[in-house]
């Protein structure tokens, strides 16, 4: 399994967001969660991305613990640990949190530079890949303003995908898009996962949960139901 | 008798100009990095240092930099232990430098929180180290965003070096006061007035420079 989720609890203060919930996640499959707002569909993305801590429970990426309960105690994974665990995730924001003083070419080599996995050679190759084939070729010089909503979402798919991660995650990634560029991201979405990449899209855009999903995860008054 | 006034207040000015430039320079070389140190240790987690530098912050805010000036020089030796008799030029320094550092700290302060939260977690998720997150993706768009401030604290600076004057050394207000005394004439005060103007054109057009430079993205 790429991702397994374990008995997963989460407050905030008093009120609890989820409790107890478990759902696995393998490579190449497309996994929507969905759920009304304010169900926690957006948090428990965060826990998976450690974004947010957790009360209890566990998050095993691959065949790495992210976080595990321990005699009743959230252990969270240690620091060399956690570094291979952020490589092997990507997320894509429902707002991108592309970086705007950087263009387009500065936001994909940003990461794989600084975490220097290959030579530069090698990382400006797989980045003039992603950016031909999510159709970003003229535009490898422009920054995040003067892109379009679906353009900046596919420049945050290229970034995300440049550590070669084996989760992908989606939050609500065709809440700003027209019909013909969700079709667009829907197309790129199925191609990733049969590169073997288990994807997680929260979303409540059924249509594009029919159009694209292979299996729906709900998230309702803290539980979840399949 | 213009050009005796002239003839006296040339070469004084120009002296007065070494004062002015060089409290003015030096100021600006240390306080702006020693702010963004003071701006981090205010927003520390741990609630002395932050509370010590939120002191800090109030009483240079709170207080006259001529009133810092005077402490410095003349009742900062009366303090115990670690009571010193700085020289003029040690005291003008320090007072400006701390004076200053205060008003850039609180400017970078407002820049570092106005990044939206989602800058963190962008780098955060793509694995990128906090320091460094914060020197090439925080501090571009904090410096794009404390420019205008930090312009007018620099403008401002230019015209408070005239406070120097309370030391009793020469910068170019004094330099007009002293030839204003001889001739009882107003003019050198205009003289020197043009001069804070042409200071502040220079430094408005490098300024606007820096800040079109920075103006690459939104």
């Amino acid at each position: 399994m790429a991702l397994t989720v374990e008995n997963l609890s989460k407050n905030f203060g008093k009120t609890t967001v989820f409790k107890d919930i478990s759902f696995t996640v393998d490579r190449g499959e497309i996994v929507c969660i969905m759920g009304k707002s304010g169900e926690g569909k957006t948090t428990l993305l965060r826990c998976i991305n450690n974004l947010e801590t957790v009360d209890s429970g566990s998050i095993k990426i691959n065949n790495l613990y992210l976080c595990n309960e321990v005699n009743g105690k959230i252990q969270y994974a240690s620091k060399e640990n956690m570094k291979e665990i952020r490589q092997e995730m990507g997320l894509v924001f429902q707002n991108y949190n592309l970086f705007p003083h950087m263009t387009v070419m500065e936001n994909i080599l940003e990461a794989p530079l600084f975490l220097k996995k290959t030579n530069r050679k090698d990382i400006e190759k797989r980045a003039n890949y992603l950016i031909s084939e999510l159709e970003l070729k003229d535009k490898e010089n422009n920054y995040p303003y003067q892109l379009s909503g679906g353009q900046k979402q596919r420049v945050a798919i290229a970034r995300a995908c440049m550590l070669n991660p084996s989760i992908l995650c989606f939050d609500e990634p065709t809440s700003a898009l027209d019909e013909s560029t969700r079709s667009q991201i829907s197309k790129i979405i199925r191609n990733l996962a049969s590169q073997n990449i288990a994807i997680i899209i929260v979303t409540h855009d059924n249509a594009f949960v029919e159009e694209i999903s292979q299996r729906v995860i709900t998230l309702s008054n803290g539980s979840i139901s399949e | 008798m213009e050009m005796n006034v002239l003839n006296m207040l040339i070469p004084m000015t120009l002296n007065g100009l070494i004062i002015t430039i060089g409290v003015f320079v030096i100021t600006l070389v240390v306080s702006i990095p020693l702010s963004l140190v003071v701006a981090l240790l205010r927003m520390s987690k741990n609630k002395i240092v932050s509370s010590i530098m939120g002191g800090y912050i109030y009483i240079m805010r709170g207080t006259p930099l001529l009133l810092q000036l005077m402490f410095i020089f003349f009742g900062f030796h009366y303090v115990p232990v670690i009571g010193y008799a700085f020289s003029r030029y040690q005291a003008i320094f320090i007072a400006f430098i701390i004076n200053y550092t205060a008003y850039f700290a609180e400017i970078f302060r407002g820049g570092i929180n106005s990044i939206d939260v989602g800058q963190y977690e962008g780098a955060a998720v793509l694995g990128l180290s906090r320091t460094h997150t914060f020197i090439k993706i925080i501090m571009p768009q904090v410096i794009r965003n404390v420019i205008p401030s930090i312009a007018n604290e620099v403008i401002t600076l230019v015209k408070d070096t005239s406070l120097v004057y309370i030391l009793g050394v020469s910068d170019i207000l004094k330099a007009a006061k002293a030839v204003s005394n001889k001739y009882s004439s107003f003019s050198p005060y205009i003289y020197i007035g043009v001069v804070y103007l042409a200071i502040t054109a220079v430094l408005t057009r490098v300024l606007n420079r820096i800040e079109n430079k920075f103006n690459y993205f939104r």
